[in-house]
């Protein structure tokens, strides 16, 4: 009887019981109150027309969210928002996986390749921001004068000012800063498969191709799965350069989710609108990590 | 199970906390300083009886070397009254308005703040005296020298306080107007584009803008609008918050935009390179001698008069002119200082706005020397550093022929989705002129 | 991993013979390295010249002077700056550790669902971005009478990196071998002793890991401390590089912007060349194991 019921509350142990939950206390204050209750702020600010100043403000029920949808910025936001991640996701792990591959094998110089590669995540975003903002420019920047070098018209180079590429050219900065964690993960990863494993398949006859793809890649799955989601989530998270280097421009044509909602905010005072906006992406951020986390299991079982 | 009881307690009382917190609006710290203040003068001994004190000031730009307010000013007010230390912060524009914001909700405002006229900018002493938040200054001296305050004055009270105008304009290079044989200054329209298609003929670019930062959009529109909008009905903007205008009627804003789209189109502004390239970096091309023009503001000015690649050559600065002729300026107040309502300092603060702005102490003479303003009044208004070059838009002001800047306004916002509209124009997006004027009529309803 | 890591010493004999294969891998690998590296020479060289040299930055290394640094580091005042980096980021990962360990403790031991629940509770909070909720929580500080100083951005940090770190020793709280607690629960240890002399310890390569990846997150972000600190006095090396936004596009301005960034980020190269491995295995480790 009495055991009956302590199954039923789930926790059994003598050794840990229920008192250790008092651990979780500080944990739990930070989280709930600079976290949680703000955030729930967020969706009671979301039906008013509050704008981040003036408390006097009024109820004005769906308003906000039916005009945020109206005006197109949240459908332009969330494309940007999406386009971004993808870029991001496909280019840190595509890159971020050959140069693991490329590094796990016996090769000299091993430790300085890494080195480089890493490199460029030390840095703060600012400082990123500012040193692609030169490598960018038109005319003077680094690309721009090494095309003229190459007696090309480095004039006409202007990935920022263009409504097609900005986009992309952010999304680039944010591989290079990033890419060179993606990888020290999968070498991490690569470097727990077992050697014989590989000799077994080496002995079947498989090329290194085939290694890759049918023995190392299955092994390290979970690594994939790990990466993929950090990099979703930062993806889902843009903001820095946007607001760094391009300010959501040329047009609204490098407007995130984050920056958007900044922007709604800070410069245009409508920070109901904004808590709207945040709302909604809030439930578009879970739906889409939700959904990759589905996804990437089933395809660790396939793999 | 105790800590299951916790631990939902806990939930539940954040949830109740966000109610009540909800219901209340956090109204209470908005304080009831509005009318506390507003009567009898203030305390003109009040630094001097205060012992030692700290005032905090906040403004935006971009610190330079010698920075005027982060670094001589504190030093002359330690000067004046040894007592007092004023610590000066100076953020981007857009730091600037994240920050305000979240220390006006956190009610950790600095004591003096930089706010802008009527509805400009997140900054806008309309928006920001409407909550609450500013300190009326009508007991201090300098009102008195000022001859309009109307775009600072809210509720009958004087809320910020500024001493000059700011002035938009076309920065050119007298040299290579000579070279190509233009000795006068466009006196309308069509005489400015000739003047950029002589110039793309020989070879210079025309005009070059920072169009990857928006808002230098502005300087080109605005004055625009000033010839074609104002000119012929001053109260267009007033008219668009009763419903009166709308920024779709045709020949307004519609006429504005076709006539600046005009330089783009024409290739007299590279789209394809000012999209790409920011206000500073266009400024520095400028003065490197890449380009006969830039459209831009009198609070430019140190920067666009000073030596670059191309040395020291002849600049002058003249108002784009109409279509008939009958030139008007883009010039209004400018941006000035404004005490915080929830300030432990009012009166030292008042002192000190009071002493700066007198007309003749070291700390306005110093303001003057910055060439960032154009004062109206006190010794030394007429050597504002580049006085020559704003003198015939002082001209045309007191001739009544200026008019406010557009974004003032209208309520803040409307003038990005301006920005964001001419840019996807210019940018070759398929915009039309007409989707744009519709684009600010909806933003301007919905912000309103 | 411990001995991987020794059969990997033992191969260090053994490299790659070369080939075509190996030398087109090498090739591919160096012109990579290359292309990601050279932003930052060319940065670092134009860093190293006077203010007012405007050759074009791709002259590699033409002249050597620090009088862009001296420029950088006197407008930045950068001791003190680069002190309130140091406090803030310090400050934050100290509480970090401590709490996170903590609450990770009976995520990590107890198995129930509410312990299961918590789990998930925490985790969520890495998906959601902090601009979108600055605002309120501006307006949370100011009720619960939390003034804006140099201890505020810590409080966000500690709040924002909870998520992360909870994951990180919960998945490593699995590592910690139950029965060493149970054999001192026999003895009669305390719930807190065992806490601290057995878990927290053995939590130790987790540890590392939250340091080093929360500290370079903390001494890097710009977000906080930008909305929070009123005081030039406090600001912290990210916010002191926030003045130079303007110049970022003015070539004339670049050799005293690229000192900066230099003197911003010296700090956190110097702690990678000398802890490389720690760094490395740090990062490694708190994506495989969590």
């Amino acid at each position: 009887m009495e055991k009956k019921r302590k199954k039923k509350k789930g926790n059994i142990s003598l050794v840990f019981t229920n008192r250790m939950y008092v651990f979780l206390i500080p944990a739990l204050l930070f989280f709930l109150i600079l976290w949680i209750y703000p955030l729930l702020q967020l969706f009671y600010y979301s039906i008013t027309d509050f704008n981040g100043i003036n408390y006097d403000f009024d109820y004005v029920g769906f308003e906000n969210f039916s005009r945020i949808f109206e005006n197109g910025s949240m459908v332009n936001a969330i494309k940007n928002t999406l386009i971004y991640a993808v870029v991001v996701v496909v280019l840190s792990n595509l890159i971020g996986l050959g140069i693991a591959i490329a590094l796990n094998t016996r090769i000299h110089f091993k430790g300085i390749f890494r080195t480089c590669a890493y490199f460029p995540a030390l840095f703060s975003a600012i400082v990123v921001g500012f040193i692609w903002s030169y490598v960018y420019m038109p005319t003077n920047g680094m690309i721009a004068g090494l095309l003229d070098m190459f007696g090309m018209d480095g004039s006409k180079f202007n990935p920022l000012g263009s409504f097609t590429v900005a986009l992309f050219a952010i999304a680039i900065v944010e591989v290079w800063k990033g890419f060179g964690t993606t990888m020290i993960i999968y070498l991490a990863g690569l470097q727990t498969v077992d050697e014989s494993l590989l000799e077994a398949g080496r002995i079947d006859g498989c090329n290194e191709w085939q290694l890759t793809r049918f023995v190392k890649l299955p092994l390290i799955s979970s690594t994939i799965t790990i990466n993929v989601i950090l990099n979703v989530i930062a993806g889902l998270k843009a903001f820095d350069y946007s607001f760094i280097m391009t300010n959501g421009g040329p047009g609204s044509s490098t407007r995130t989710l984050m920056f958007q909602i900044y922007q709604m905010a800070f410069t245009d005072q409508q920070m109901g609108r904004a808590s709207a906006f945040s709302v909604v992406s809030f439930f578009v951020i879970i739906v889409i990590t939700v959904f990759m986390l589905f996804f990437m299991n089933k395809r660790e079982v396939e793999l | 199970m105790k800590a299951k009881k916790v631990v939902s307690m806990l939930c539940v009382g954040a949830m109740a906390a966000t109610m009540l917190a909800g219901c209340g609006g956090g109204g209470s710290d908005k304080s009831s300083s509005s009318e506390a203040a507003s009567s009898g003068p203030y305390d003109e001994q009040a630094i001097e009886n205060a012992g030692d004190i700290t005032i905090t000031m906040m403004v935006s730009g971009v610190a330079t070397e010698n920075d005027f307010e982060t670094e001589v000013l504190p030093e002359l007010v330690k000067e004046k009254w040894p007592n007092v230390t004023l610590e000066v912060t100076k953020l981007p524009d857009d730091n600037y308005y994240t920050t305000l914001k979240s220390r006006l909700s956190s009610g950790e405002c600095p004591d003096i703040i930089l706010t802008q006229p009527m509805y400009a900018g997140a900054n806008a002493c309309y928006t920001l005296a409407d909550a609450g938040y500013l300190a009326p200054l009508n007991d201090l001296k300098w009102a008195e020298k000022m001859s309009d305050l109307s775009a600072v004055t809210y509720d009958d009270n004087i809320v910020t306080c500024t001493a000059g105008v700011s002035i938009l304009g076309v920065y050119y290079n007298k040299d290579m107007f000579a070279e190509c044989g233009i000795t006068e200054e466009p006196k309308t329209w069509d005489e400015f584009l000739d003047d950029c298609a002589t110039l793309k003929d020989n070879g210079y670019q025309p005009i070059v803008m920072g169009d990857k930062d928006m808002y230098v959009m502005q300087f080109g529109l605005y004055q625009i609008a000033c010839n074609e909008v104002y000119a012929e009905n001053p109260d267009y903007d007033d008219q668009l918050r009763t419903g009166d205008t709308h920024f779709t009627d045709e020949g307004t804003w519609d006429k504005v935009l076709e006539m600046y789209d005009e330089l783009y189109e024409n290739g007299y502004i590279d789209a394809s390179q000012s999209l790409g390239i920011g206000a500073s970096q266009a400024i520095q091309s400028f003065i490197d001698g890449n380009a006969a023009m830039t459209i831009d503001g009198s609070f430019n000015a140190p920067a666009l008069m000073a030596e670059g690649a191309a040395g020291a050559f002849e600049r002058g600065y003249f108002p784009i002119p109409a279509e008939s002729g009958d030139t008007y300026t883009a010039t209004c107040l400018s941006a000035g200082y404004s005490i915080y309502s929830g300030s432990k300092y009012i009166d030292e603060c008042k002192e000190l706005l009071d002493y700066w702005f007198d007309g003749e102490s070291d700390i306005w003479q110093a303001y003057l020397a910055t060439g960032k303003i154009i004062a109206t009044y006190g010794e030394g208004s007429d050597q504002t550093a580049n006085y020559e070059l704003f003198a015939p838009f002082v001209d045309l002001m007191n001739e009544g022929k200026a008019f406010h800047w557009c974004n003032q306004a209208w309520p803040s916002g409307t003038e990005t989705t301006m920005e964001e509209k001419f840019g996807e124009l210019i940018g070759g997006q398929g915009t039309t002129v007409q989707d744009i004027t519709q684009e600010m009529q909806t933003r301007f309803e919905d912000l309103m | 991993m411990a001995f991987r890591r020794k059969k990997d010493d033992r191969e260090v004999e053994t490299y790659m013979k070369l080939t075509p294969k190996s030398f087109l891998l090498y090739l591919v690998i160096i012109v990579f390295c290359i292309i990601i590296i050279s932003p930052l020479v060319i940065v670092f060289s134009s860093s190293l010249r006077t203010p007012e040299n405007q050759v074009s930055p791709l002259n590699l290394f033409i002249e050597f002077s620090l009088a862009s640094y001296q420029k950088a580091f006197t407008n930045m005042n950068y001791p003190m700056e680069f002190l309130n980096s140091f406090i803030t980021t310090a400050g934050s990962v100290l509480v970090i550790v401590i709490i996170a360990t903590m609450a990770a403790y009976p995520i990590g031991r107890i198995k129930s669902k509410l312990a299961r629940f918590m789990y998930f509770f925490f985790i969520s909070g890495l998906i959601i971005p902090s601009q979108m909720v600055i605002v309120p929580i501006a307006q949370t500080l100011s009720r619960l009478g939390i003034p804006n100083t140099r201890f505020t951005p810590m409080l966000m940090f500690i709040t924002c990196s909870l998520p992360f770190s909870v994951f990180l020793y919960s998945g490593f709280m699995k590592s910690v071998p139950v029965e060493i607690e149970e054999s001192a629960y026999m003895d009669g240890a305390s719930l807190f002793k065992r806490f601290t002399t057995i878990v927290f310890p053995l939590l130790k390569p987790a540890t590392v890991s939250t340091i080093i990846t929360q500290g370079l997150w903390i001494w890097n972000d710009y977000f906080y401390p930008m909305v929070f600190i009123t005081r030039k006095e406090q600001y912290s090396l990210p916010v002191g590089m926030l003045q130079f936004l303007g110049d970022k596009e003015n070539p004339a301005q670049w050799n005293i912007l690229f000192a900066a960034c230099v003197l911003c980020a010296l700090p956190l190269i110097i702690i990678f060349m000398a802890l490389q491995k720690q760094f490395i295995n740090g990062i490694a480790a708190g994506a495989v194991k969590g």
